[in-house]
């Protein structure tokens, strides 16, 4: 009852004078907007990265290189090494128990003529696991078969960008392309892969210009076979990410048995992601900082107000108290004033974090999103701030002497 | 506070409304201590209309204080309506103010950014009614000193002697056993203050009323004046 009275009051406080609460909730926005500005961008780019995950194959995909990344000095004998071969794909299919698919793929850039229009262009050698491993489809005709592979068929798929530069508005499917000189059969076009961030750039793209040839018929035209032809790299599926450390460790195992030295690389998508989360933590950390430092000084404003604007009141406090006012409702009153003042600067807090998080979106072209959770967590924030410091007024004023206060002129 | 054993309570009978015995007042003010009463012994009955007369500085706001119960004695004893409130918790205290007592200030003491209907409401609201019972017991009390059809009117829209009676029926409001009004014309000119007393002498008999005064005029309207001189009663006599 009393409660709701002094909300009454508190609004009426807050049209009365609108001026000087502005300034004095300056803070309390300013905090509330950033808190706003660091989880809506944290948590957008959070659900950003794990859709790109998700449409490029899942986290549960590995990454095996034919060499280790970063500045390490190679010694003769890992210099001397063949890189990976099929043969090692087939290893880690067999031993490594927390991977249930493999996906060699060798890569080179080939010439590709399809009537007048010749082009150089990269060409990919794949097995039957790279579709569900990069989750990318056929949309028209097939993708490369086991049977392609078995048999070194001279089959080719397009990727939907290449299909449009070298048939336009033809059919691909059935028509002969030449590949380095060698004619193949044209038996799938595959469909259009789609992902951006900021809605401007398509970063799946590069899928979409690939051409696919069986791996098997990649080494045979090149004189070598699946014992000698050389992997670029391969993909790997986890079956359970909760077991992302061990599956990675049992692919190293297998490499390590079969080349003896360290000339690959086996990075999984959830070590990365875990890497990526503690480099965010960091920016939401220091963001989050600045909304707190921010909501501290604007409490510290409150108090002061609340202070002045007690002192101001001092005569109204003693009627009160005359009239039978307790000290407790008193305190009551001031507190969820503040508090009330508070909840309003949390408020204008968000429309700010609002243009915060737009504005840098603009500039980053990072995506942001503005969620009721994210809203709810500035709102506490800024009711805490108002209690907080709130209670230093409030306090003094429930423990006023009803006659001094009569007093006071 | 000290309970009263059952058989004081049976041995006092008809105790007064008011009763104060040897209350004292000391102020630190710095250095000294001023002694603004030394020494009350009074009794006031239910129903009595009284004027607490006296110089300015004798004691007389002290004393309407510690009536009030706003102050506390430094010695002494003060029983209201038979309890003995010397050592009141101040939760205790403001029940008391909110309960039994209505205040009437010499500057009206009105909120100025409430309407006049809020300002009468204010006692029952902090003594925790409802909205709506709240705002019925206001309005009576409003149409009882003249100014019902004021009530959605902020106090700056009225003149000061309406303010005052606004005043009046806040002290009303709660169906106190006893109305203090200090220097309740003080701020008003000669026919608006008399108006006011009007209003007391009307209510004089229903309420228990304490008016303190310098006025003479005033002092002689009232059933009975108390004299204070230097912290002391020197004539308490109805006459």
């Amino acid at each position: 009852m009393i409660l709701l009275e002094s909300i009454i009051d508190g609004i009426r406080d807050i049209k009365d004078h609108l001026g000087r609460t502005l300034l004095q909730l300056l803070g309390i926005i300013l905090g509330a907007g950033s808190i706003v500005a660091t989880f809506s961008l944290s948590v957008a780019g959070k659900a950003a990265s794990m859709e790109y995950y998700r449409v490029s194959g899942g986290i549960q995909k590995i990454w095996i290189w034919d060499r280790p990344t970063g500045k390490v000095t190679l010694d003769a004998k890992a210099l001397a090494s063949k890189g990976l071969t099929y043969r090692d794909a087939v290893a880690i299919k067999r031993d490594a128990k927390e991977i249930d698919l493999v996906s060699p793929v060798s890569q080179e850039s080939m010439t590709i003529r399809y009537r007048e229009i010749q082009k150089p262009r990269d060409v990919m050698g794949v097995v039957p696991a790279y579709s569900p491993m990069n989750d990318v489809h056929a949309a028209r005709g097939r993708f490369i078969t086991d049977s392609d592979v078995q048999t070194a068929a001279r089959v080719v798929v397009f990727g939907a960008e290449r299909a449009a530069e070298f048939f336009s508005t033809d059919d691909p499917i059935g028509k002969t392309v030449t590949i380095n000189g060698t004619g193949y059969q044209v038996v799938g076009v595959m469909e259009e892969k789609y992902f951006s961030f900021d809605h401007k750039r398509n970063v799946l793209r590069w899928m979409n210009r690939q051409v696919y040839i069986p791996l098997t018929t990649f080494f045979t035209r090149k004189g070598q076979t699946l014992e000698t032809g050389k992997v670029s790299f391969m993909n790997a599926r986890m079956i359970d990410i909760k077991n992302h450390e061990e599956a990675v460790d049992q692919i190293r195992k297998v490499l390590h048995r079969q080349h003896g030295v360290k000339d690959y690389e086996v990075l999984s998508r959830v070590a990365n992601l875990k890497r990526n989360e503690q480099q965010n933590q960091m920016y939401d950390m220091t963001f989050m900082i600045c909304g707190v430092i921010s909501l501290i000084v604007g409490g510290i404003v409150v108090m002061n107000i609340q202070l002045a604007s007690f002192n101001e009141r001092v005569r109204e406090v003693g009627t009160r108290k005359a009239v039978g006012a307790s000290p407790a409702q008193i305190f009551g009153q001031f507190l969820s004033e503040s508090i009330l003042v508070s909840i309003f600067g949390g408020f204008l807090g968000i429309f700010v974090g609002k243009l915060f998080t737009d504005g840098i979106a603009a500039l980053t072209r990072d995506p942001a999103v503005i969620t009721p959770d994210t809203v709810i967590k500035a709102l506490i924030f800024a009711a805490g701030t108002g209690l907080v410091f709130g209670m230093y007024p409030a306090l003094r004023a429930s423990r006023l002497s009803p006659i001094e206060a009569l007093r006071t002129e | 506070m000290s309970a009263l054993p059952e058989f004081v309570e049976e041995t006092l009978p008809e105790k007064a409304l008011i009763q104060l015995e040897g209350v004292t007042k000391t102020y630190d003010a710095g250095d000294i201590a001023v002694q603004a009463l030394s020494g009350v012994d009074c009794a006031i009955d239910a129903g009595e209309f009284v004027a607490v007369v006296g110089p300015s500085g004798s004691g007389k706001s002290t004393l309407m204080h510690i009536i009030g119960c706003l102050d506390s004695p430094s010695s002494g004893k003060y029983w209201l309506d038979g309890q003995d409130v010397a050592e009141l918790t101040a939760r205790a205290l403001a029940r008391i103010r909110n309960q039994k007592i209505g205040f009437v200030f010499q500057t009206f003491n009105l909120l100025p950014r409430a309407s006049i209907l809020k300002n009468v409401e204010l006692p029952l609201l902090y003594a925790g009614l409802a909205r709506g019972e709240r705002r019925e017991r206001a309005m009576h009390a409003l149409e009882r000193v003249g100014l019902g059809n004021r009530a959605k009117n902020r106090p700056n829209e009225l003149s000061g002697g309406q303010r005052q009676r606004v005043a009046i029926a806040r002290a009303l409001v709660n169906n106190p056993s006893l109305v203090l009004a200090d220097e309740p014309t003080g701020n008003l000119d000669q026919k608006t203050g008399s108006e006011i007393i009007d209003i007391f002498e009307a209510l004089a008999g229903e309420e228990t009323i304490i008016i303190v005064t310098h006025d003479p005029v005033i002092a002689s309207r009232t059933g009975r004046r108390i004299k204070i001189v230097d912290g002391r009663i020197v004539n308490g006599e109805a006459e």
